[in-house]
């Protein structure tokens, strides 16, 4: 069997070279590339299809959790950060381990025999987590910009310039400043990560920014529609009505 | 409160001076208009007077408990006007003793006294009336000045608090980054990595005991952040660059301590951490009028989008700054052609 093929993403050299250094002594392992922000990271994965990913969050451009959103296959990863907050969200994303700045060599090994293990026996990567997570009382934290894949190009939206939001199927359609783009996400994730104070879910497959909104008018007996400053209309259910309106007054 | 008339040398005098006034022209009177003899005029004029100085020394006792915040002005009116007319009869009368037997054989003398008591009584009632007043206005104006020094006391608390909640903290992921480098410098380049341990040491150990002081001069407040941002430095390489054109009289300024250090924060923040091109933070200090003009700019990603919270250190200056200096608009910034300014003016005192 092959070496365990190794990715390490971070922004900063002296941080790379740290796990350079703790890497150099295990014989099963190769070093194929480094990358020093989110783009590069893409890039690298898809091209080198490495087996585990030394992963660092605080990067500029994409963070690594937005560089993870953006990949087709997710290697084994371990993050490498000096944020202890993000620790419930890389388990989310089935994170083999979280290694804390700065982290020792035998902390490191752990981590890293562990990914070794998982990748060598081929374990179905089912997050075990999933149950437990769900139960975790987190502060659902505010998205405060959304990351989607158009052909080749990484598009970066801020929230403040989505429109609304709108279902379809698996995925949603994100319709903003920069355009219309379609993400797999579901509905119940932006109702539960947007600011609620912005953002509205007036109908099941749709939810408006209230700043976009031009008016609400009656479309059909009993049934409202809302016509958005960029010229486009949503549809708005009984409850979606009784919200909206409440704001309005 | 004390007796206001006793309280000290000066109001003493004042209480005493009205009384010789008074008595000089009670004496006159009775010299000029009514026609008595000097000694007689003199006796009458300082007996009575006396006997009503040292009376009214006592009025302050009854009257600072008739307060107007505890009792109807029904009361109080009804209050005062008996006490009046008691004091005053008392007054008269024992004047009226102690003179008719001082000048027992002055016949003329002893009927104008019996004829003008009535007179007396009436200004007796008068004197009370206007003691009891001035005794008034001397308590709300004392409790008026109280509770304007209570209030400034009370302002400035606020104040405090208000400063320290807005004072500088270290974010400790800076420090976690810094170790991390340090960790890895500590293989490839042990020099280095020392000089970077000591540059933070200094860093913590200005910053954790500069927390008490509220001023410091410009020159140590950018020798800090320089430790900072060498610490930064030895991390991003090549991608971060400072530069600095300090202007005279410029390192001798006084400036609220720690109120650069955030701006440098943020320049790094979002200009280093978010962009991939290299980023260079000038500073920037001239003398403009009345002020100092401190200058803070950076070059930043333009398509980085922005995360939220941005601006909220900032913020915190400006309001830090107007507490301080009790002046609006001493902070600008501006974000323009991919490049972020912040300005301070520091007011100069002459």
């Amino acid at each position: 069997m092959g070496k365990t093929k190794v990715l390490i993403i971070d922004d900063e050299k002296l941080a790379r070279d740290i796990v350079k250094k703790y890497l150099e002594e295990n014989n099963n392992i190769e070093l194929i590339g480094e990358c020093s922000n989110g783009f590069e990271g893409i890039k690298c994965i898809n091209e080198l299809k490495p087996d585990l990913i030394f992963l660092d969050i605080q990067m500029p451009k994409l963070n690594g959790f937005e560089m993870l959103e953006l990949l087709e296959h997710q290697p084994e990863i371990i993050f490498t950060t000096a944020f202890d907050e993000y620790a419930i969200k890389a388990f989310e994303v089935n994170a083999t381990d979280y290694l804390l700045k700065p982290f020792p060599l035998n902390r490191f090994n752990e981590a890293l025999n562990k990914a070794v293990e998982k990748i060598t026996t081929n374990k179905a990567t089912t997050n075990i987590y999933s149950d437990l997570l769900s139960t975790v009382n987190q502060n659902k934290e505010s998205l405060d910009r959304v990351v989607v894949k158009t052909n080749q190009k990484i598009v970066i939206i801020a929230i403040d310039k989505i429109n609304y939001i709108e279902a379809q199927d698996d995925y949603v359609m994100i319709h903003s400043e920069l355009g219309k783009h379609l993400k797999k996400q579901t509905m119940k994730f932006y109702e539960e990560h947007l600011d609620t104070s912005t953002f509205f879910r007036v109908h099941r497959s749709y939810i408006v920014n209230i700043n976009s909104v031009k008016q609400m008018e009656l479309f059909e007996k009993e049934s409202y529609k809302i016509t958005m400053k960029d010229g486009s209309s949503v549809p708005v259910s009984r409850s979606g009505y009784s919200k909206i309106k409440e704001l309005l007054k | 409160m004390i007796n206001p008339f006793v309280k000290n040398v000066k109001s003493f005098s004042v209480y005493l001076l009205s009384w010789i006034f008074i008595s000089l022209v009670h004496g006159s009177i009775l010299y000029f208009v009514i026609d008595l003899f000097p000694i007689v005029c003199i006796s009458d004029s300082v007996i009575y007077n006396f006997i009503f100085f040292t009376l009214g020394i006592s009025f302050w006792y009854s009257t600072k408990f008739i307060s107007f915040e505890a009792y109807s002005t029904v009361k109080i009116v009804t209050n005062h006007i008996t006490a009046a007319f008691f004091t005053s009869a008392v007054w008269v009368l024992l004047g009226y003793w102690i003179l008719t037997s001082l000048f027992a054989g002055d016949r003329i003398y002893l009927n104008f006294l019996f004829d003008s008591l009535v007179w007396r009584f009436f200004i007796g009632m008068l004197f009370y009336l206007i003691i009891v007043a001035v005794i008034y206005i001397i308590i709300y104006y004392g409790n008026f000045q109280e509770k304007v020094l209570r209030e400034a006391e009370l302002k400035a608390l606020v104040k405090e608090a208000e400063l320290k909640t807005l004072k500088y903290q270290i974010n400790p992921h800076f420090i976690f980054n810094a170790l991390n480098s340090i960790s890895a410098l500590t293989i490839t380049e042990p020099n280095l990595a020392r000089e970077m341990t000591i540059n933070l040491s200094s860093f913590l150990r200005k910053t954790l005991s500069s927390n008490e002081v509220q001023i410091n001069k410009l020159e140590e407040e950018l020798n800090n952040a320089k430790l900072y941002m060498g610490i930064e430095k030895i991390r991003f390489g090549d991608k971060f660059t400072y530069t600095e054109e300090i202007g005279e009289g410029c390192c001798e300024l006084e400036v609220p301590s720690m109120i650069l250090q955030p701006i440098f924060e943020n320049a790094i923040k979002h200009g280093v951490y978010e962009s991939i091109e290299p980023v260079n933070i000038h500073f920037n200090c001239e003398e403009q009028l009345d002020y100092m003009k401190i200058t803070i700019t950076n070059n930043y990603d333009e398509e980085s989008v922005p995360h939220k919270g941005e601006g909220i250190g900032i913020t915190n200056i400006q309001s830090r700054l107007r507490m301080i200096y009790n002046q609006d608009n001493l902070l600008k910034f501006s974000k323009n052609d991919g490049l972020f300014t912040v300005t301070i003016f520091i007011p100069l005192e002459n």
